[in-house]
Parts: structure tokens; sequence; C-alpha cells
């Protein structure tokens, strides 16, 4: 037999304690109170963010770690070019569903961080304010080579070019992501190490088995030379 | 038209006219925090001082939205009557402010002049305000009608047939304290409410503060009753086509019918003026009706952070099937514990008096010791007579006094009181668990052809 | 002074809203015009000292009767008037003929020869004077004006139910 108007009263005490828990308990908060950058500069453009982890204009590490805005394009540690994931397989560019992404292949192949030669983007747009942040791109992704950037400083007064992200801006580091992202960065390098072992130890099977079939057959040829000898 | 006259009239409203909307200009802020709060996260806090990154807990949002409302392109549409299309803000607006000036409040400043200073001296103010808040429906569908779409018509008719839905119980609950007080003057209702005796501590006027609460936030179209604007449903309904000052105009009109109708509920229900240190302040009359139309407005922000949306029909259902008749019965049932409870104490009181056979002064001195005064008469006497003078707090006081002595019929009233509040207690409780089964809508969600 | 000032501007306003509202082509603007007029009427009640008539017809006839007009206007068609269609009236000789025969042979003779006090009344009508009327010499009325309006109630709901065969129809259908 429930009170009349019970439910109501419940829903009041727990509005109450949350508006009471937000004072005492920050954690509660799903949006972070950020700082001004300590020179006081506002950006003029995209490329004026510095490209060197930590360093943005609102320290996005405060924000929470599952966090996120606009893609960003992956390297590993070293140069940006040289050590770039994205092969330019234009699989995102199909599937991002407002069509943001533009893409434009290389024509020749340069050597990643793994010494294979790959392709890579000559062009890689992303028109951020058309991105809705669905991170289908990301999914999709085979080489693990676009993810979420949780940066949200991004408004210019330039009403043309002014978000439209490109290439070189795209790029940030492995550490960088490991940085805002740790547990979804941790899963990836785990998912990444594991999926290169597996081929590794695939590759080691599949030599060892055609060893085995090599040696089977040369042994069956010896039988058989020995055979033809005999008879 | 002399100059007393006039300058009576700016001394009665410009303080109204200057108290109300910085109010209004507060409780934005306070509601677009709290709410914040409420859903875990912070609401504005970085409009303080201008040109300072100073944020002074966003207290500058208020001028910051008057000052964008303010510069905002005036758009409209190309088919609107352009006529209503300016008329409809001020429409709603003005029954808005005009409504303020029905409250009892009792500035300070009334010895320094010649008449009180309350505007509108009526004597049927209650129903005064009723009639004129019914204007702001008017304004609504003028609204809805003048947009030239389809979304706002729709929206100004729903908002129009809710408003007049909710009316019938907000009038009838009101009924109830006009009952008890036997005036429609809202001075008198809260002179009536002085020492702790407000109408929301009895059954009946608890039962109707919180039936004219709910129908209160019906009429100014707050959650969970704000359909006609639901922004996310019919983008803003009746609102739609207004950008700029008139958008600015409209809102302003719906917080100041906010505090309006709190005020109201204040002074019927909630003592309206009445508090601790009066005697030695009277002028805190005033800072105490602020404050609990303050608490009133905490509560509807809260509420608004709580309770989702009613749909049409479910709002439609709870206000004709569960609202009205209970609105009904709680008259009927304060009628009756009245007429019982002062025919106990009047038979009472008729027995001490004959009883003692002297005769008592209003103070209830008695002239001369009668031979047999029994324990606790003096003390039974002077609760009849605070009842009888509708001070319902002293009168209980007193009518323990004589019982703690030992007064046998003075036991027997105050045991009828409680057993009649208990009991109607009960019967209203019963009634609308009753009531709910019934009214609960009945449209079941539509099949879908294409299920799994 | 005041108050003959206040007289003339209520009426004026009071005859301008009613003129506009038979006249305008548009049924919106013509309701809105009744409702000023309804309005006007309501200060001319506050004039004479009757408070609680003048609330309750701001409340019944503004906040109820035109809301019902408008209601009922939305169900009609060419609701703005906005087409050319010419509306001839053929007998306003006749029209014009009738109204002032009925202001010169009813309504003057009636208004010259009405005894009305020029003196103030004797005490301000009150909510409870009205009350104690109601209640005692006029309860019967009030009972029959009761039922009435819970018949009308009851006739309403049942007129928009709707009959029992329409329903079976639509379930055939």
């Amino acid at each position: 037999m429930s009170i009349l108007g019970g439910g109501i009263f419940k829903g009041m005490a727990v509005t109450l304690r949350n508006f009471v828990g937000s004072y005492f308990y920050k954690e509660r908060l799903t949006t972070n109170d950020y700082e001004w950058r300590p020179d006081g500069a506002l950006p003029q453009s995209i490329g004026d963010y510095p490209k060197e982890e930590g360093e943005q204009l609102s320290d996005t590490t405060t924000v929470n770690h599952y966090s996120r805005n606009f893609p960003m394009l992956l390297h590993d540690t070293g140069e940006p070019m040289d050590t770039i994931r994205c092969v330019a397989c234009k699989i995102c560019e199909r599937e991002c569903p407002p069509q943001c992404i533009y893409i434009e292949k290389s024509t020749e192949k340069i050597e990643n961080a793994d010494g294979k030669p790959q392709f890579y983007p000559a062009k890689f747009d992303i028109d951020v304010s058309v991105c809705m942040s669905c991170q289908i791109c990301v999914e999709v992704c085979p080489f693990d080579a676009i993810v979420m950037n949780s940066q949200f400083e991004l408004s210019t007064p330039d009403r043309f070019g002014g978000l439209l992200v490109r290439r070189d801006d795209l790029l940030k580091s492995n550490d960088y992501y490991h940085k805002i992202h740790p547990q979804e960065a941790a899963t990836r390098d785990q998912k990444m190490a594991d999926d290169k072992a597996a081929k590794e130890a695939k590759k080691k099977a599949a030599a060892e088995k055609a060893k085995a079939a090599a040696e089977a057959k040369a042994k069956a040829e010896a039988e058989n030379e020995s055979k033809e000898d005999a008879e | 038209m002399s100059f007393e006259l006039i300058k009576d009239i700016l001394i009665a409203t410009v303080p109204l006219l200057v108290i109300f909307p910085s109010l209004f200009a507060f409780t934005t802020w306070m509601e677009r925090k709290a709410l914040a709060r409420i859903q875990n996260r912070i609401g504005p806090n970085k409009t303080g001082i201008p040109c300072t990154r100073i944020g002074l807990f966003g207290l500058g949002q208020p001028a910051a939205d008057g000052i964008k409302m303010i510069f905002k392109e005036d758009i409209v549409p190309r088919g609107a009557d352009r006529l209503f299309h300016l008329l409809a803000p001020i429409l709603a607006l003005i029954p808005a402010m005009l409504i303020l000036c029905f409250l009892p409040l009792e500035f300070p400043w009334g010895k320094f002049m010649s008449a009180p200073v309350q505007a509108f001296l009526l004597d049927s103010a209650v129903i005064f305000f009723f009639a004129i808040s019914g204007l702001t429906t008017l304004a609504i569908f003028m609204a809805g009608w003048a947009s030239r779409n389809k979304y706002s018509l729709l929206g100004g008719m729903r908002a129009v047939a809710q408003m007049v839905s909710y009316e019938i119980p907000l009038v009838l609950s009101a009924v109830v304290v006009v009952m008890m007080v036997g005036s429609l003057n809202a001075k008198e209702i809260a002179d009536a409410q002085t020492g702790f005796n407000w109408f929301v501590f009895t059954p009946w006027g608890l039962a109707a503060f919180v039936i004219f609460f709910i129908a209160a936030l019906a009429e100014t179209n707050r959650s969970p009753f704000d359909l006609p604007e639901a922004e996310s449903e019919i983008i803003a309904g009746y609102f739609t086509e207004y950008s700029g000052f008139k958008f600015a105009l409209f809102f302003l009109g719906e917080y100041i019918a906010m505090f309006a109708i709190s005020g109201l509920a204040v002074t019927l229900f909630l003592g309206a003026g009445d508090g601790p240190f009066l005697t030695s302040a009277p002028w805190l009359s005033v800072v105490w009706f602020i404050v609990k139309i303050f608490g009133l407005i905490a509560v509807m922000i809260w509420l608004r952070g709580t309770l989702p949306r009613l749909r049409v029909d479910q709002l439609m259902a709870f206000a004709w099937k569960f609202l009205l008749p209970i609105s009904i019965f709680n008259i009927l049932l304060a009628g009756l514990s009245h007429f019982a409870l002062d025919a106990r104490v009047a038979a009472t009181s008729d027995a001490i008096l004959y009883s003692i056979h002297a005769p008592h002064t209003h103070s209830g001195a008695v002239n001369h010791a009668p031979p047999k005064l029994v324990a606790g008469q003096k003390e039974a006497v002077m609760g009849a007579l605070h009842y009888t003078d509708k001070n319902w707090v002293g009168a209980m006081e007193w009518f323990f006094k004589a019982a703690l002595k030992g007064h046998v019929q003075s036991r027997s009233i105050l045991a009828w009181w409680f057993g009649i509040w208990a009991m109607g207690l009960t019967v209203l409780y019963v009634m609308a668990k009753g009531l709910d089964n019934v009214s609960r809508s009945e449209v079941k969600p539509r099949e879908y052809l294409y299920a799994e | 002074m005041t108050q003959e000032i206040t007289f003339w501007v209520l009426a004026v306003i009071a005859v301008l809203g009613a003129l506009v509202a038979v006249r305008r082509r548009n049924l919106i603007h013509g309701v809105f015009a009744l409702m000023i007029f309804f309005a006007a009427l309501s200060g001319l009640f506050l004039l004479l000292l009757a408070e609680f008539i003048a609330a309750v017809q701001i409340l019944v006839y503004i906040g109820a009767v035109g809301i019902l007009l408008l209601f009922a206007i939305m169900l009609t068609e060419r609701v703005t008037g906005d087409d050319a269609r010419d509306i001839t009236s053929r007998g306003s000789f006749w029209g014009w003929a009738a109204a002032l025969a009925v202001l010169v042979f009813l309504l003057l003779p009636a208004i010259q020869s009405a005894d009305l006090a020029q003196t103030a009344q004797p005490h301000i009508p009150s909510v409870k004077a009205l009350g104690h009327k109601l209640m005692e010499p006029y309860v019967v009325t009030l009972e029959v004006l009761a039922l009435l309006l819970t018949a009308a109630l009851i006739g309403a709901v049942a007129a928009s139910q709707g009959g029992e065969k329409t329903k079976e129809d639509s379930d055939d259908a």
C-alpha cells in the first residue's frame, strides 16, 4: 500500500541529495570548472593550439576520462609524419554520417613505425562544425589511427575556415592520448599488442607448418626415391 | 485628479514595480543555479563583472540575458497578425503585474503617508485576483493564434485548455479559506492568521494548500505542467515565433505571475507576513512575506528539477477527475467539521457560562468569585472566547491549560477537536487514494505495426 | 468630477468595442473587441461600487465565455475574413429603421421614466449581503440555476461523447 504521492517525495529526496552533494563532493559534477590560461591569451585559429602534450588552452586532463569531443589522428612516439598510423584507407570517410571527413590519399608510400611502406593521407580534413561526435570513425578504423580528443575550446572568430581542422593539427601523439584517456588508451594498446602477438604467432605457426610440410614432402620424396631405387 | 491621489497611487505601486522585477532577476539566477546543482552540474559561473575574469557565481547572468534580449532582432512571421503579435506579450505582462497589487503587503513607510500603502484595498480582492489572472489565458491564446504557425496554435490551445481546467480547483481551494474567515478581503484573511494561526495547520487547509499549489503550478505553466512551452516537443509552443524583447516580456510575465500566485498562496494559507519578532519590529512582516514567497518558489524550482512532464491527457484527467472532486469534497468537509466543532464548543461554553453565573469581561476576569468554581473553568472560558474570535491556536492553548487542570469539558472539547481533525485527514486521504485509482488516464501507448 | 470622466471614457470604450465586434470581418478581432467591451462593462460596475459583480464579470465573461467563443471560432472556416468576398446586406434600410424604432420607442422612454436614485447608496453593497440574499429569499432560484447548469454540463459531455453506433461503425471500418 503505497503512500499517495510517495514517488514524488522520493524523487524530491533524490534531487535534494544531488543538490547538497554537488557542493561537497566535487567528483559528482559531470562538468569541471577549468582555469584560464596563465598568460590570458586567446586563440586566433585552431592552428594556434599548441601540439605539445599537455599544453592546451584549458587543462583537458581535468575533464572526465570518458569525455570526448572531436576526433584526432594518432601517431606513435617520434615525428608525427614518420610514425603516423593512418594509411588513408578512407573507411572513416565513408562511414561518417554527416560526411565531415575529407581524405586525399598520397601517391607514394612512406615507411611507418613498423618499417612497412604504407600510403599516408596527403589531406585529412575534419569540419568540426559538422562533426557530431558519434565516434563511428573510431569504431571502424582498422588501424586504431583515429580516436576522440576531449579538447573543447575550439571557438574562433573566423567563420569561413576557422572550424576546418587540417591533418597537421589533428595529429597528436599516443602519449597525449594516454594522458587524456588513460583507460581507453591502455585498452587500445593492449589490443594492438595482442593482435600483433597473435599475428606473429600465426605467422610462426604457419612458418612451422610450412617447414613441417616441406620436411614431410622432402621425406616423402626421399622415400619415393629410395623405393624407386629399391625397385 | 488631485496631487494627493497621484502621490498615493505612486507610493503604492512604485515599490511593487521596483521590488518584484528585481526579485525576478534574482529568481532567474537562482533557478539556473539550483537546477544545475540538482542535475550535478554547476550552472552559470563566469558572468560576473564585465571585462574582468571575476565571475561572481554568475550573478551577472540576468543582466546579460536582459541585454541580449534587448538587442536581438525582432522577427515577425510574414503572415502573422501584426497587431496581435505585438499585443500578446503586453497582455501577458499587465495582468501579472496588476495582481501583485492585491497582496496585503504592509510596507513600513505607511506611517509617513496619508493613505495606507496597499494598492488595492478591495473588499473582494481574492476574487479579483482570480479574475485578472484569467486574462493571461487570453494572452497565451493570442500569442498562439497570431504566430501563424501550426505548432504555436497547438501549444496555445493546449495552454488555454490547461489553464481553464486548473482554474477551478484553484478557486475552489481558496473558497475553503474564504469560508473560514468569512470575507474576501485579503487584509482580513491576513489578520485572521496572526499568532501562527495559519490555515495550513488545519487538515482541510493543508489539503487546500496542496491543491492550490498544484493548480498554481499548472496556471503558470511550470513543470510538470509545462506542456504548452515544452522545449523538447513543440519547440516552444506559443513562444516559438517570439524573439528578443517580446520573449523577454513573456518570460517576465510568467515569473511575475509565479510570484503573484505564490503571494496569494502565502496570504491564504501560510499566514501572510506572520512570523516571529513581529511585535517588536512590525516592518518585518514584509520580510516574512517575501521569505515565504521565496520558499514556495524554491519548492517550484525543486519540482521542476525532479518531475517529468505530464502528457496532455494525463494533465486533463488529473484536473477534472482528481483535483476537482477532492476540492469540492474538501469544502464540504471543512464546512461540516467547522459546524460540528462550533456547535460543540458553543454548547460547552454555554454550559460553562451558565454554570458560573457571573458576567465575564473579554479578558476573562471573573467579577466576583462564584460559590462553586471548578478547576480550569476560567481557562476554558478563555478558550471559548478565543474560539469565537477565530483564534484557534490561542483557543487550543487555553483548552489545554484547562484540560491539564482537570476540566472535564475542556478535555471532551479537545478530544472532539482532534477527533474531527484526524477523521478529516483520514477521510481526505482515503478519498484521494480512491480518486487516484479512478483518475488514471486510460490512453494506452500505441501498438507499433513493426514491433521487433 | 473624476467619476464623470471615468464614466464617459468607459462608456465610449464599451460602445466602440461593441461596434468593432459586430462590424469587423476578422472574427478573432471581433471577439477580442467584444472582450474589451466586457472589460469596460466591468469598469462601469466598479463605478457603481459593485466590486463582486465587476470581478465576476471579468472572470465569467472574459475568462470563460470569451474563451468559449474563441474555441467555437476555431471550428469555423474563413476566420480571418481575408478573402475578398463581398457581403451585401440587402435589407439594411429596414435594419436601420428597426434599430431606430427600438431606440426611440422602447429604450429612450424607459430610460427617461426610470426613477434612479440621485443620491449615494445608503450602504456599500458587499459580498456578505449578496450571500445572505442568495441564501434567504432567493435560494430556490439558486438551486434551480444549479440544476440547469448541471443539466447543461451533462448534456455537453453526452453530446461530445458521440453515440454507441458510431463507435461500432468505426470498428468495422
